[in-house]
């Protein structure tokens, strides 16, 4: 019985660790979730490892038998109410080693094009209509949503004439097409859906390159219709980039 | 009288033969201790070798980009679910630990037909994703409260507090019927599921979570019996929430979400499918209104199913539900609660949208 006896210490140690190295002393938490969990994340991983140590100094006092003098009901009922095995914490709570170990040791990497390719381009929800008018710049930096849903819906053509930067990862198509792509995520990598721009007129580089595409929007098709689809970008430049540090789009 | 037999034969026992017998003794458990090291110590240095040796080639074999999408989608749920998760358990632990026992029972009307909408309207006030009503049902019940309105809270806390709402009106811009139709439709579902309950409901398929969740079921009150309850209903939710991520990422890496385009056509099918969905996707009722906008192939009606079924019934839920109220009631109660929400979904997307 005597081996269980910091299972829960360790346990919460471990989780609480591993929330803190993802959220607080870097920002691999983006990979997983949204800049908006971030405080929540760092505060429960605080939460985390103070209990794990309350529960060591608690586990430790009850050598002391003194302490157990002191309490005897609690920690009795403790061990023996509990009908998880073991005597000390639920046997499946050892299941949260596994993310946090990997968190740990070897973060997941951010979804990429495996993810990209295997779901069809999102067509965005909105419908055909005029958009709000562009900031000014040149080039203007435009998040590759933000693109494809004014190249395929914009009646007012809003990106017409416009010199624009996107940013992205690259993926290639069947007929020797190659995308900019992005994945959107509106809480977790589990909703990711994919947005993307064909690039024409550069040399492609390898799947999963991080680029920025500086060019001009090409037209073609009717607003909302299958033919405006996928929005094409005219390229000027391509430069590889590292792996921004959130990979997803907000979407 | 036992100890008193237990020391009279332990006295006789030591007296007769004590010498030898724990000689003979010492020397079985050194020698078991021995043999118990030798093979215990060359299996681990066998299974360290072959892993050491093996390991990195196998690992680079199997890390393929599948895999990979696995690892991120299933971190990724767990990492989303661990500070609502946290938050329900604090809120649990905390009703466990400071509200007195008679409280809910006071403030709650006798009657369970009257104690259920009450308690499915009160679902308003806990702001967070499915993860944190499992638990605080769960004290809630052990607090006295009637396991009909307990359930008809879990089922509507999720899914009508106001975080969940506003984010539902972002979603779906210049739409206040969508905010309200899930506001109706989820309430509907909950407050019919726990009158169902009330009627046809087993005490035997729930395993009340009094004996199973330890300490802070117990008699342990204040900040001891707090501390205790939330570390242990941690753990124990937390190493379901791990089991429902598994579920979620396998789903979400086996079945590609283009499959879902041949259904779009039948307004039925459209509707059933988006309810399957929202059991496997496991998207958290604060963003599933943002995965429902982007659904836009589908009716609104099947959106709103999506929705309301969503917070209700999914795989991680099954699972948290599962570790805290027994499998046999986890089963019964998301199936059925799935053909409610949805049958709600479609009256009230039929009048309202």
């Amino acid at each position: 019985m005597r081996r269980g006896r910091y299972g829960p210490a360790v346990l919460l140690l471990l989780t609480g660790g591993a929330v803190l190295r993802i959220a607080l002393f870097s920002e691999l938490y983006l990979r997983y979730v949204q800049v908006g969990l971030r405080p929540y994340l760092v505060v429960s991983g605080v939460v985390l490892v103070l209990l794990g140590v309350v529960a060591a100094v608690a586990r430790r006092g009850e050598d002391d038998p003194d302490d157990h003098g002191n309490a005897p009901g609690e920690s009795h009922g403790y061990d023996h109410g509990d009908r998880h095995g073991h005597g000390h914490g639920p046997r499946v709570a050892w299941l949260l080693t596994l993310p946090a170990l990997a968190l740990l040791l070897f973060p997941p990497p951010a979804l990429g094009s495996y993810s990209a390719d295997r779901e069809a381009a999102q067509r965005a929800a909105q419908g055909v209509g005029t958009f709000r008018a562009l900031p000014a710049g040149n080039p203007l930096e435009l998040t590759v949503g933000e693109f494809s849903s004014r190249a395929v819906f914009d009646s007012g053509r809003s990106l017409k004439g416009r010199t624009v930067r996107l940013t992205g990862f690259v993926t290639h198509g069947d007929d020797g097409a190659w995308y900019v792509t992005r994945l959107l995520v509106s809480c977790c990598a589990a909703d990711a859906s994919t947005s993307k721009v064909e690039i024409r007129d550069a040399d492609a580089p390898v799947t999963d390159t991080w680029v920025t595409v500086t060019g001009t929007w090409v037209p073609k098709g009717k607003p909302g219709s299958d033919a405006a689809w996928p929005p094409v970008l005219d390229a000027g430049s391509v430069r590889k980039i590292a792996e921004p540090s959130n990979p997803y789009e907000k979407r | 009288m036992d100890s008193e037999h237990g020391g009279r034969y332990g006295g006789e026992y030591g007296a007769y033969g004590g010498g030898v017998r724990s000689v003979a003794d010492r020397l079985r458990a050194a020698v078991r201790a021995f043999v118990y090291a030798v093979v215990g110590g060359v299996a681990l240095i066998a299974i360290a070798t072959v892993a050491s040796v093996l390991g990195p080639t196998l690992a680079l074999d199997l890390y393929t980009p599948a895999v990979a999408a696995w690892w991120t989608v299933f971190t990724a749920v767990v990492v989303q679910g661990v500070p609502f998760l946290l938050l329900g358990t604090v809120v649990s632990a905390a009703i466990g630990a400071f509200v007195p026992e008679k409280v809910f029972t006071r403030l709650l009307p006798r009657s369970q037909a009257l104690a259920v909408p009450i308690a499915g309207a009160a679902g308003v006030v806990l702001p967070g994703c499915e993860c944190a009503s499992v638990p605080v049902a769960g004290s809630l019940m052990r607090r006295g409260v009637a396991p009909a309105a307990a359930l008809a809270f879990l089922l509507s806390a999720p899914a009508i507090n106001p975080v969940v709402l506003v984010a539902t009106s972002i979603a779906f811009p210049g739409q206040p019927n969508m905010v309200l139709g899930r506001l109706m439709a989820s309430l509907a579902t909950a407050v019919v599921m726990g009158w169902l309950w009330a009627r046809f409901g087993r005490e035997e398929w729930l395993r009340k979570p009094t004996s199973a969740n330890g300490p802070s079921s117990s008699s342990a009150s204040g900040w001891r019996g707090f501390l205790a309850g939330l570390q242990h209903d941690f753990l124990h939710a937390g190493g379901f929430l791990v089991l429902g991520a598994g579920a979620a990422a396998t789903f979400n890496i086996v079945v590609p979400r283009s499959v879902l385009d041949v259904f779009t056509g039948s307004a039925w099918l459209s509707v059933l499918l988006l309810a399957v969905l929202a059991v496997v996707l496991c998207v958290c009722s604060e963003a599933d209104a943002f995965v429902a906008a982007s659904l836009s192939g589908f009716s609104p009606t099947a959106r709103l199913a999506f929705m309301v079924v969503g917070p209700m019934v999914d795989l991680k839920l099954i699972a948290l539900q599962a570790g805290t109220f027994g499998r046999s009631f986890a089963v019964r109660f998301s199936s059925v609660t799935w053909v409610v929400a949805v049958t709600s979904s479609v009256a009230v997307g039929w009048w309202l949208l």
